[in-house]
């Protein structure tokens, strides 16, 4: 290690001393703080209120379902209400991550499709595939669990807005199975199963495509009639759509839980396009890129 | 005394994720580093879970234990498994 | 008198054990030269960015809660209660697209760097910075 490195050490460790000293006598003030911020009680009370009011605590406001979201889960309340704006643009952050990823491969593809034909041509070769993986005891009980983890990510996500889950969470849960039937399994056993990369595709967009239309949904019907509001969930008193439907808390809550679906469908297909592209066999690349060489 | 209790133990899964953390950069052998670093984020899931974050712990279970340490050790296998000095 | 001095020392305590984690993956990150050590370093520095976050949310009181309401139909008492007992829902709704989107981005870095390995035989960042062309 060279002198300059030493003095970059060295001013890195004096820096972080520095604010770990600031952050204990309370820079950011007393964090934590015993009471609650304004901004989160705020959302806290009014989630799951629409008819009750709470004149002493907010005296301006006089009628709560303005400002409600149908939901008992402040965290889903927020991600896909209060702040959705900031939700529909991460999840576009999302998508061009995923789009990236595959466009790395891009330049493969063609030739991954050449493979194919062959392979289906020669189908002694797809009958051998039962053959490779682990013990058979490994195999059952992995489809087991594919099947079981499945159920459980579509539980979560669709109970997202009454208990803790929703739709990143289902959707992150649901890429586990695909990637356990790869590591148990092997990736033609996803592939058989039906999760080709091209069916993924188009099962991520049809995902963000729902986001998009209910985002923009109140939006559009807005400017035809006046007072457009984005993102809208419940009716609000000064926007023109009537909102999505809430019959009671318990049954179908808002949008809250189309997002939560569609959100499931985007986050776990994106992530299983991802892993059918990463356990590609590395000799089928070598093989290309060898042949790449070889015509230059 | 509860709250001390909630609080020490609180600090110490922040220590093992501390412990985890400096293993995981200082370890030669990128399979090991890939393991430290998924003890990491189980002592993560469970810090998340006493600060009542239970949201976080169902996304965070599933993306830092299985998919990030399975990714990584793919990647390990593609590549090379030994850092050089 | 002797809890709120042990409960100031375990946060300090807190503090000091986060920005020591910071530091470890910091000089991960700068320091080490294979490419995967460093998207692991980089995975670390976000994992603590987002306990920090989760942190500001939190409360210093005992009976806490997640902000789950238990019941559908609440009403004023039911309110008050599960306001003075909830932590502040804000940083983990924030928290939670971050985790996921950083997962996203660590995908795309790792198949950049296995693509680097194909291409150029090495992951070490010394080799990789004497190519030409």
């Amino acid at each position: 290690m060279g002198t300059r490195e030493k003095i970059l050490l060295a001013l890195i460790i004096i820096s972080l001393a520095l604010l770990a000293v600031i952050l204990s006598f309370g820079a950011l003030g007393a964090v934590p703080l015993k009471t609650i911020r304004p901004l989160g009680s705020f959302y806290l009370y009014f989630m799951a209120n629409n008819n009750i009011m709470i004149q002493e605590i907010y005296p301006s406001i006089t009628k709560p379902s303005d400002f409600w979201a149908a939901s008992t889960e402040g965290v889903t309340a927020i991600l896909w209400d209060y702040r959705g704006l900031d939700t529909l643009f991460e999840t576009s952050v999302f998508f061009f991550a995923i789009i990236g990823s595959v466009s790395v491969f891009r330049y493969y593809s063609a030739s991954l499709e050449e493979k194919n034909k062959k392979n289906t041509n020669n189908s002694s070769i797809n009958t051998k595939t039962s053959d490779q993986g682990l013990s058979l005891i490994v195999k059952l009980i992995t489809r087991i669990n594919f099947v079981v983890i499945i159920a459980v990510s579509a539980s979560i996500a669709f109970h997202g807005q009454l208990t803790p889950g929703g739709g990143f969470q289902g959707g992150a849960t649901l890429a586990v199975a695909p990637l356990l039937a790869i590591a148990a399994l092997s990736r033609y056993f996803v592939e058989d199963v039906g999760l080709k990369k091209n069916t993924m595709l188009t099962i991520r967009t049809l995902g963000l495509l729902i986001i998009g239309l209910l985002a923009l949904a109140p939006l559009i019907m807005g400017l035809v009639g006046g007072n457009p509001y984005i993102m809208e969930n419940q009716p609000k008193s000064w926007a023109m759509f009537i909102g999505f439907p809430s019959f009671g808390l318990g049954v179908l809550l808002g949008s809250l839980a189309f997002y939560n679906m569609a959100e499931l469908l985007a986050v776990g297909a994106g992530f299983t396009v991802v892993f059918l592209l990463l356990t590609l066999p590395e000799e089928f690349f070598k093989k290309i890129l060898s042949r790449e060489v070889g015509e230059q | 005394m509860f709250y001390l209790l909630h609080l020490v133990m609180l600090v110490l899964m922040m220590s093992i994720g501390f412990v985890f953390a400096f293993l995981a950069i200082m370890e030669r052998d990128l399979l090991k580093a890939v393991v430290f670093s998924a003890g990491q984020a189980a002592a993560y899931v469970i810090v998340y879970y006493l600060l009542m974050s239970p949201d976080i712990v169902l996304a965070y279970a599933a993306i830092g234990v299985g998919i990030y340490s399975a990714v990584m050790i793919i990647a390990i296998k593609k590549t090379e498994r030994y850092e050089k000095v | 008198m002797i809890e709120e001095y042990l409960e100031k020392i375990l946060w300090t305590y807190m503090f000091f054990v986060m920005i020591a984690t910071f530091g470890v993956s910091i000089y991960g990150i700068v320091f080490r030269p294979n490419m995967l050590k460093k998207i692991i370093a980089l995975t670390i520095f976000g994992d603590t960015a987002n306990v920090f976050m989760i942190f500001i949310g939190y409360r210093a009181i005992y009976p806490i809660k997640p902000p789950v309401l238990w019941t559908s139909h609440p009403d004023k008492n039911v309110l008050n209660t599960f306001v003075s007992q909830s932590i502040d829902p804000v940083p983990p709704a924030l928290v939670i697209t971050a985790i996921v989107i950083n997962m996203a981005i660590t995908l795309l870095i790792t198949f950049l760097a296995i693509q680097a390995y194909r291409l150029y035989g090495s992951l070490d960042v010394r080799d990789l910075s004497k190519l030409k062309g």
